[in-house]
């Protein structure tokens, strides 16, 4: 479908999500540890203090637990498998950040292929996301740029607002956000020249105040390529201290455990779960035997930066980072992935 | 909707052999499917097995997808999940999640010699190959087994083996002399080197514990042997089986859906972490 | 105040002298305004040591690296590791050497202190100056931190933005050190409980719903755990992502493991995992407050640690970390001990 921008003035925001309460909305939140995405009723517009939800927006479509089914023993001795896929009602997430579309965009690549993921697709579908451009970085660490992004990306978005100060740009992406203007299209307004003129320079002043920069990232994946064996991931591993936060918090992250939880067990019944799990945790690759293909801290992190750096780009020709700069803002001792991949790509040269 | 692809399907055990006992068992379980008839494999194609309370585990199937009738799993007691398996008995229900792999590419094969190499429980995954080629003998050339195991006590399908002399050479071997024991007694890397198997038109197929297929694969190179030549399979930690959880990659592959049958050509141009 | 050029003189020192065998300081950390953790292995290197506000880490934590090092190793490196306690971190080594984990002669101890400051909560300095970034902090000349930000300098109380354990710090000077940087300057310390006054007002059905809630939101990234220089298992009975598994390792003893938490994160199993761990540190915890500062949903774990560091002191007398040839608090009865069931 064709793209359709309209303005949607600040005063009509909130009348636009009350018509949108048939569906679970989630709306940025400022709690005392940062911005979540929660169920609230939204009261006026998105604050303008608001940076990123600490927490991406893949934890309502790829959520940290999943029940995948129950299994119980029959009377006769035999065995009842219910299948709990999940039933979803529409959802729609406001205040997505263009980075965390696109990382969207690359978890559908991963869920979807020769084995297609019910349990991810049937959340997928049912999500309608609002994006929210960035008129300044949520993060002193933001670099997506460097990685074929942008401040005002559309990947992975069904609506992009753009905020021109007493009104939102609404960049129509995707039928399915299209539908949410339909039923209150007199809210909504066709752009003047001076409206287009004023989003654009807007975006591009938002991309002007990114800071940080990693140079030629397409350079990486052949580079990374010869440096398997070397010992710079020794040193640039040492001070890791192996817990789970730059996974856990990564938009494009989807390495998952399956676990059996028993709740009885004559007769046995439980659950089949599956929890998201992360390559940084020593036991991860961890065979029966005790063999560890993956024993230490530098061979975890090259793993890390050799999967969004090379593996993902052999498979699916992009990154498996959007720079979105979590990682490096919660990371406990200050490992910063830019710095690493800087020194890797010069390393040896 | 297509089936969901955690869902497994619920088995029974048919039929269970103890293949070796002691400190590490192994049990061979032929498994039929409750809700039809077993799905079509390939050779080195292997199922995930659950054991409902405990988890699942990738295993290979052992027997030959000509055979409709049942799915047959060779199980090496090692932890949590096979240690639950080796306690079911006739009759009890399992789940089967499957078939996963790429499969050795046996249709290629035809017209050539193979020769079969296992160490232990290694001699299961190749077993369906080896007994698919038995039963397409025509369509081969040469065909030869060399396996060996620490002691005789822990050669598996040790009567398969006895009625196999019959028809293939097969040289066994193990570690240790044992009183009556009478065929090589050393390391299977070296029963190869002593019965130099020919390269020429010949496919090496290998698989054991990975001390084993490194000094084979360096024993068949020795006997001239190219590296396209030789195949093995690799093992991960899997629990997906599907290439999601992103836990058994080796570089961009996933063992479980990208492999798990390699030749050593193809294996040497992956990160070496497995 | 602490000379950062005196303090990489003592370093450099060491390292041409062999008598360490790396130094763990800290250096400038990115655009945060926090520093991180540096690992010297060259006396060239010492110019990226720094000493600011933001030097919050415990780098005691990284004793534990050694130590397995030392264990994977044939002929391991048996020198000492140089590095950086502030007057907490010194408790942490006295915990360490009380429960016999390290040796004195494995560490080689520089002790700054903290004199009447601390170190800053980054997030306080955020809200303060927002919508400035902090980009760098230093020491002030008196009570006060220079901020460098992307708007210009500001200077600001340090009352206002230092750390919460800080305002409440029983210990601004080393208790174990080979040497020292900074004076010994008595800080009072009239309300040594005060971060957990308001919430022992609250009832116990308050109390319970608080952390039902608060729990709900942990993810279990174990950064609490990993950074904590106390949970120094091999394996941790809260959780089961590490197993001490080897080859010998039984069939049977695999299969037997017990699990006590489940991986999923619904509230019994987080509450679980935080109230066996907050246990298992009852005695030991020395309230370097990182396991709150690093946790990324802002879980308010000092809550429960320094409640039962008040216990160990209303019950047993004991101060955690204060004396290295004390007996570890949970692992030996007294005469003078409150109940008497055990005599």
């Amino acid at each position: 479908m064709t793209k359709m921008d309209k303005i949607l003035p600040k005063s009509s925001f909130s009348r636009w999500l009350k018509s949108l309460s048939s569906m679970k909305v989630f709306f940025p939140k400022k709690e005392a540890s940062g911005w979540t995405l929660t169920e609230v009723a939204a009261d006026g517009t998105i604050p303008p203090d608001y940076s990123y939800a600490v927490v991406p927006p893949k934890k309502l479509i790829f959520p940290q637990e999943e029940i995948f089914f129950e299994f119980q023993q029959t009377a006769d001795d035999g065995l009842q498998l219910r299948e709990t896929l999940p039933e979803v009602p529409p959802q729609v997430i406001v205040g997505v950040r263009p980075c965390d579309g696109r990382a969207v965009a690359a978890l559908d690549q991963v869920f979807s292929g020769s084995f297609e993921d019910p349990y991810y697709w049937r959340r997928r579908r049912a999500t309608i996301l609002i994006g929210l451009a960035c008129n300044t970085p949520p993060s002193n660490n933001c670099f997506c740029l460097s990685l074929e992004g942008s401040p005002s990306s559309e990947e992975g978005l069904d609506l992009l607002l753009t905020d021109l100060g007493d009104r939102y740009y609404v960049r129509v992406l995707t039928e399915k956000g299209g539908e949410l203007i339909k039923t209150q299209s007199s809210l909504f307004s066709d752009p003047t020249e001076e409206e287009k003129n004023l989003r654009n320079k807007i975006s591009q002043e938002g991309a002007q105040k990114i800071k940080r920069n990693l140079e030629a990232a397409r350079e990486l994946p052949p580079k990374l390529k010869t440096m398997f064996d070397s010992p710079f991931w020794d040193e640039a591993a040492l001070s890791c201290l192996r817990c789970g936060i730059c996974t856990y918090l990564c938009p494009t992250c989807h390495c998952f455990d399956i676990n059996d939880e028993t709740r009885a067990l004559a007769p046995l019944k439980g659950r089949r779960v599956r929890t998201w799990d992360t390559c940084q945790f020593p036991d991860f690759t961890m065979h029966s035997s005790g063999h560890n293909p993956r024993p230490n801290r530098a061979s975890r992190l090259r793993q890390r930066l050799l999967h969004k750096f090379l593996y993902f780009v052999e498979l699916y020709d992009r990154f498996q980072c959007v720079g979105c700069g979590r990682c490096l803002d919660l990371c406990p001792v200050g490992i910063d992935i830019i710095e690493v991949l800087s020194k890797a790509r010069n390393h040896g040269a | 909707m297509e089936h969901n692809v955690y869902l497994p399907r619920i088995g029974q055990i048919v039929e269970v052999k103890e293949e070796v006992k002691g400190a590490r068992p192994i049990k061979s379980f032929r498994v039929q499917l409750l809700d039809g008839p077993i799905f079509p494999f390939r050779c080195g194609q292997c199922a995930m097995l659950s054991v409902f309370g405990k988890g699942e585990s990738m295993i290979s199937i052992s027997s030959s997808p000509l055979l409709t009738d049942y799915l047959q799993f060779s199980v090496l007691k090692m932890g949590r999940v096979t240690s639950a398996l080796h306690e079911m008995e006739l009759g009890d229900l399992i789940g089967v999640r499957g078939p996963y792999g790429n499969g050795f590419p046996v249709e290629k094969w035809r017209g050539k010699n193979i020769v079969f190499i296992g160490g232990g429980i290694g001699l299961a995954p190749i077993w369906s190959v080896l007994q698919t080629t038995l039963l397409q003998r025509a369509d081969y050339g040469e065909l030869c087994l060399i396996y060996g195991a620490r002691t005789s006590h822990d050669l598996v399908f040790r009567q398969e083996l006895a009625d196999l002399k019959a028809q293939i050479p097969v040289h066994l071997s193990i570690d240790v002399a044992e009183p009556g024991w009478s065929e090589f007694v050393g390391f299977v890397p070296q029963n190869v080197l002593d019965k130099k198997p020919s390269p020429v038109n010949s496919i090496a197929i290998t698989c054991g514990p990975p001390i084993m297929i490194k000094f084979v694969i360096k024993a068949l190179k020795d006997l001239g042997f190219e590296d396209s030549q030789i195949y093995t399979t690799v093992e991960n930690k899997m629990k997906c089986g599907i290439g999601k959880c992103g836990r058994c990659n080796i570089g961009h592959h996933y063992v479980c859906k990208d492999g798990p049958v390699y030749s050593w050509a193809e294996l040497k141009q992956l990160p070496q972490e497995y | 105040m602490v000379s950062e050029d005196k303090l990489r003189e003592e370093v450099s020192e060491l390292l041409q002298e062999g008598k360490i065998k790396y130094f763990i300081g800290f250096e400038n950390g990115g655009p945060g305004c926090l520093a991180r953790p540096a690992f010297i292995q060259q006396p060239e290197a010492v110019g990226r040591l720094i000493w600011s506000p933001g030097c919050v880490h415990n780098l005691t934590r990284f004793l534990q690296d050694e130590k397995r090092r030392r264990a994977r190793e044939k002929n391991p490196d048996l020198r000492p590791v140089g590095l950086i306690v502030k007057g907490c971190d010194s408790r942490a080594i006295n915990v360490l050497l009380q429960e016999k984990y390290i040796e004195r002669k494995d560490v080689y101890l520089i002790g700054v202190s903290c004199e009447l400051m601390g170190v800053i909560d980054e997030a306080k300095i955020t809200r303060r100056l927002y919508p400035a970034k902090p980009l760098q902090v230093k020491f002030g000349a008196k009570d006060t931190i220079l901020v460098s930000t992307d708007q210009g300098e500001s200077e600001i109380a340090a009352s206002e933005v230092l750390a919460d354990r800080c305002l409440e710090c029983p210990a601004n000077f080393p208790l174990v050190a080979d040497v020292v940087f900074g004076e010994k300057i008595n800080k009072p310390n009239p309300q040594p409980y005060k971060s957990i006054a308001s919430f022992e007002a609250k009832s116990l059905e308050e109390r319970w719903a608080f952390w039902q809630d608060q729990f709900s939101r942990c993810l279990r990234c174990y950064a609490c755990r990993s950074v904590c220089p106390m949970c120094y298992c091999d394996e941790c009975v809260a959780d089961s992502i590490a197993y001490a598994v080897s080859a010998d390792t039984t069939a049977e003893e695999k299969a037997q493991k017990v699990k006590w938490v489940e991986r999923n994160p619904e509230p019994q199993e987080n509450i679980f995992y935080h109230l066996v761990r907050a246990t298992h540190l009852a005695g030991r915890c020395v309230d370097c407050g990182e396991c709150e500062r690093v946790c990324p949903v802002g879980l308010p774990l000092r809550l429960l640690n320094k409640k039962l560091e008040k216990e160990a002191k209303a019950l047993f007398g004991y101060e955690v970390g204060f004396d290295a040839n004390l007996p570890p608090l949970i692992s030996c009865f007294r005469d003078n001990d409150p109940q008497d069931f055990i005599r």
